[in-house]
């Protein structure tokens, strides 16, 4: 009986986070104003959003116990993230190159590559990751460390510069009349060996 | 009160067989054996901690300490792997045969507890550690396999039951740890088609061209894809009816069934026409363990046996 009871309280406890996880997640869409909602519910969802947060001790200093326990418990069992997969809108996909400029002036191409379509899956989350994140420091550390592969493959080259674009893609109208995928630049990042820090290009 | 607490356990802890569970195993067992072949020549190349590697491990382990520095990670056994002056290299293809191991175990069932163990292990260190390249197959496998350990093993079908004799300590848990499933499943697709719901572009169709044609999920040709276009409409709706309505129609008996066969067929639609097949099979598996037993008719005879009956 007791471990009825026992299974019955973490059951509680377990599916009270994952409820207040999605709940955040889908109160956050609207809150962004990227749903089909009008914008007046914004303000009730960032609201509700807050008491979530709550709930997940998103309120908590990052150092506090309960919150580093809570954390711990969300990614072991794999409930750290909503389910909002490809919603509520499909997003753009993205696009790293790799400008491989020769001490003799020529210019090559390179893309990001990896042995296995398993694993160029996870090149394009990690480039929808670069393109998410907001902090210009991080997204060019992350390019930065894209860029060594190819030194190592490439060491007589003077200077790599690596251009991150967004995909645009054409709707089924577009298709029908002719348009194609197209590009948008968004940033660049040059890197010399010699030259320490990059000086990213503004968009 | 007293009427509802009996009802509630009822629910929670109903006489339940060990089927979901030999499917669970199976099913979890194939993944990870098909997740580790898969990335077996980018596997250091991913998840390296030098600057050989694609993206440097230990960024991604620094931002998971912000949050936490107890979430298990690569980095905890190449620093294991050090004491024993093992380099990274070794460590890293250590843990990837490992993982493939308990991957076979699974399936054979072999050690199923310590493979299932050994698995959300060595997955939960490769998902957070990659943290920058890992994308939603992680989370389902690390949910499965978080259950699956937790679950009451081994079942009657593998090996340890068979050969080893070995029987499960707490077996009256069999339903629990089903019905935990089943709910967490219910959440996964309500949410999942609340938000899509939210969209514009899933009512329009334009969000299914728009998976379809997004790099690296164009699989198939879009001047074939153009052709279909008059479908697309329906099918957005179809895909937001069909997970927002999960939680409300997968328990009736009647409507189980076609529900189960029309999410598993559109999960293997998404797997091979955006080539996502790992996510196709691991969420096949899920709902197959979860929902599965019981559909077929002479399953339903088989799942009124008590499960004292079962376990002797």
């Amino acid at each position: 009986m007791r471990q009825k009871y026992v299974c019955a309280a973490w059951f509680g406890l377990h599916f009270l986070l994952i409820i207040s996880f999605s709940c955040r997640e889908t109160l956050g869409l609207i809150a962004r104003g990227l749903t089909i909602f009008p914008s007046s519910f914004k303000s009730f969802a960032q609201k509700a959003e807050t008491v979530a947060d709550a709930v997940l001790g998103q309120h908590l200093a990052a150092s506090n116990a309960v919150r580093q326990a809570l954390a711990t418990y969300l990614h072991i069992a794999g409930i750290e993230t909503g389910y909002s997969y490809f919603a509520p809108n499909v997003p753009g996909s993205y696009k790293l190159v790799f400008e491989l400029h020769y001490p003799d002036g020529r210019v090559e191409y390179e893309l990001p590559s990896v042995s296995s379509a398993a694993a160029g899956l996870r090149i394009a989350g990690l480039l929808d990751q670069i393109a998410r994140t907001r902090y210009d420091t991080l997204r060019q550390h992350l390019v930065k460390m894209m860029t060594q592969p190819i030194w190592r493959q490439h060491p007589e080259v003077k200077m790599i510069r690596a251009v991150f674009g967004s995909i645009n893609l054409p709707s089924i109208n577009e298709f029908e009349h002719g348009k194609r995928e197209s590009y948008d630049f968004l940033y660049s990042y040059d890197f010399s060996l010699r030259e320490a820090p990059p000086e990213p290009e503004p968009r | 009160m007293p009427v509802l607490r009996k009802r509630l356990s009822e629910f929670l802890f109903p006489a339940e067989t060990d089927n979901w569970l030999a499917a669970l195993r199976l099913g979890l067992g194939l993944q990870i054996t098909l997740y580790s072949l898969s990335l077996r020549n980018d596997w250091n190349y991913l998840l390296s901690g030098t600057n050989n590697g694609l993206i440097n491990r230990n960024l991604a382990e620094a931002l998971l300490s912000v949050e936490s520095h107890l979430v298990p990670r690569l980095g905890w056994l190449a620093a294991f792997g050090a004491h024993a002056d093992l380099n990274e290299k070794t460590v890293l293809s250590a843990a990837w045969i490992c993982l493939l191991a308990a991957g076979c175990g699974l399936l054979v069932g072999l050690a199923c507890r310590v493979s299932a163990v050994l698995a959300w292990f060595l997955h939960l260190c490769a998902a957070k550690s990659g943290g920058f390249v890992s994308y939603g197959v992680d989370n389902f496998m690390t949910i499965g396999l978080f259950y699956l350990m937790l679950s009451p093993l081994p079942d009657r079908y593998s090996l340890d039951w068979r050969l080893r004799k070995s029987r499960p300590k707490h077996s009256q848990l069999l339903g629990f740890w089903r019905r935990v499933l089943q709910l967490h499943l219910c959440l996964i697709y309500f949410f999942s088609g609340l938000t899509k719901c939210l969209g514009s572009g899933w009512w329009d169709g334009s969000n299914m061209w728009r998976s379809l044609i997004r790099p690296p999920f164009n699989v198939v040709d879009p001047e074939i894809l153009i052709r279909w276009k008059y479908l697309f409409p329906a099918a957005g709706v179809f895909i937001c009816f069909l997970e927002i309505g999960y939680p409300f129609f997968i328990w009736n008996s009647k409507i189980r069934k076609i529900w189960l066969i029309c999410i598993c067929a559109v999960h293997a639609g998404i797997g091979l026409t955006m080539g996502m097949y790992l996510f196709a099979l691991i969420m096949i598996v899920l709902n197959v363990a979860a929902f599965g037993p019981g559909v077929i008719r002479a399953e339903r005879e088989r799942i009124s046996l008590r499960p004292q009956e079962v376990v002797s």
